[in-house]
């Protein structure tokens, strides 16, 4: 991984963790990043809690420094504490995470792996759980979360060890 | 038809305004002044031989009217594409970013950026970046959703 950033942020202030990122440099695509990133935290059909155990098992496997070190308040205050975000490691199937919460990390999974893909034994799981449009849900912000951390590591510019843990406002999504 | 990249904001429409933004973006990737349509498309055909996904190897993308040349996709699709002769410098710096992207980002090399950065800039460099995480994304989405609706076939016992 590069230790120096490919491109430079957009160089503006305006608080918005993408805006203000070198994704704000593309003026074509920035607008409706920004407007995805909104509309996955606050607009989904499920929770701020399943978002953010989607998201932090992306980050983990894209080995996206900076986006392991955030959380989201919007899920914490959704009652995902730290000791519950910690869970979602090697071991999440023994843990105390709720039924659905495993099988969003076994769908972030089967869209992380390669090849991607979804087993039958997983769809039947899937389906006795959630209903279509959650599982739509779901996917997207699989997309997004995952596209924007690649973006992220691609770019370059992170640090080889853990950063401190943020929480990043709501106003910030 | 089977669910590939191309048509996929269809399938997803049922998760609502999230949808329709990442629906919009797809769009937007296309009409752009970085990448031009054939050579994105090149892009999303080497992501698609990357994931050995025959489904949207053979897909129409209706953003590139006429689609590629034969030479364009038998270059593309035997892997060559990034030392061919018979491409531009643009292209192929294009190319080869792609190919180490869909194995693995953190393996990209500031060489590789700054050729794509010498042809089309820092803001088109950040943009092509954009693109492949989308394109990419898409097509694994595509994966699972043929998973999901059992219209895999094969491709289901491949994951198992």
């Amino acid at each position: 991984m590069s230790a120096k950033p490919r491109a430079s942020v957009s160089g503006t202030r305006t608080g918005n963790p993408i805006r203000d990122s070198a994704l704000g440099r593309v003026a074509e695509t920035v607008d409706e990043i920004v407007t995805l990133n909104h509309e996955v935290w606050h607009q989904s059909l499920v929770s701020p809690t399943l978002l953010e155990i989607i998201r932090l098992r992306n980050a983990r496997t894209v080995n996206c420094v900076f986006c392991k070190a955030v959380r989201y308040e919007i899920a914490r205050e959704d009652g995902l504490t730290e000791a519950r975000a910690q869970m979602i490691d090697d071991h999440y199937r023994a843990s105390a995470l709720a039924e659905r919460e495993k099988l969003a990390i076994a769908l972030a999974d089967a869209y992380l792996g390669f090849p991607a893909g979804v087993t039958p034994e997983l769809a039947r799981r899937l389906d006795t759980e959630f209903s279509p449009p959650e599982i739509a849900a779901m996917l997207v912000a699989l997309l997004a979360f995952n596209f924007t951390s690649r973006t992220a590591v691609s770019i370059g510019g992170m640090p080889e060890e853990p950063l401190p843990l943020t929480l990043l406002p709501m106003t910030a999504t | 038809m089977p669910i590939t990249s191309l048509d996929l904001d269809a399938h997803l429409s049922v998760a609502g305004t999230p949808a329709a933004s990442f629906a919009r973006l797809w769009r937007i990737l296309w009409k752009q002044p970085y990448v031009s349509p054939g050579l994105l498309e090149m892009c999303r055909l080497t992501l698609a031989r990357l994931h050995r996904d025959v489904t949207e190897i053979a897909a129409e993308n209706a953003f590139v009217p006429g689609g590629l040349t034969p030479e364009q996709r038998k270059l593309v699709l035997a892997g060559k594409a990034a030392r061919s002769e018979q491409l531009s410098n643009l292209e192929k710096a294009v190319l080869d970013f792609t190919e180490t992207y869909g194995l693995d980002p953190q393996s990209l090399t500031d060489a590789q950026a700054a050729e794509v950065a010498s042809h089309i800039g820092e803001s088109g460099l950040v943009f092509l970046i954009e693109a492949l995480g989308c394109l990419d994304g898409r097509i694994r989405v595509a994966r699972c959703l043929r998973g999901l609706t059992g219209s895999g076939g094969s491709e289901a016992e491949h994951v198992r």
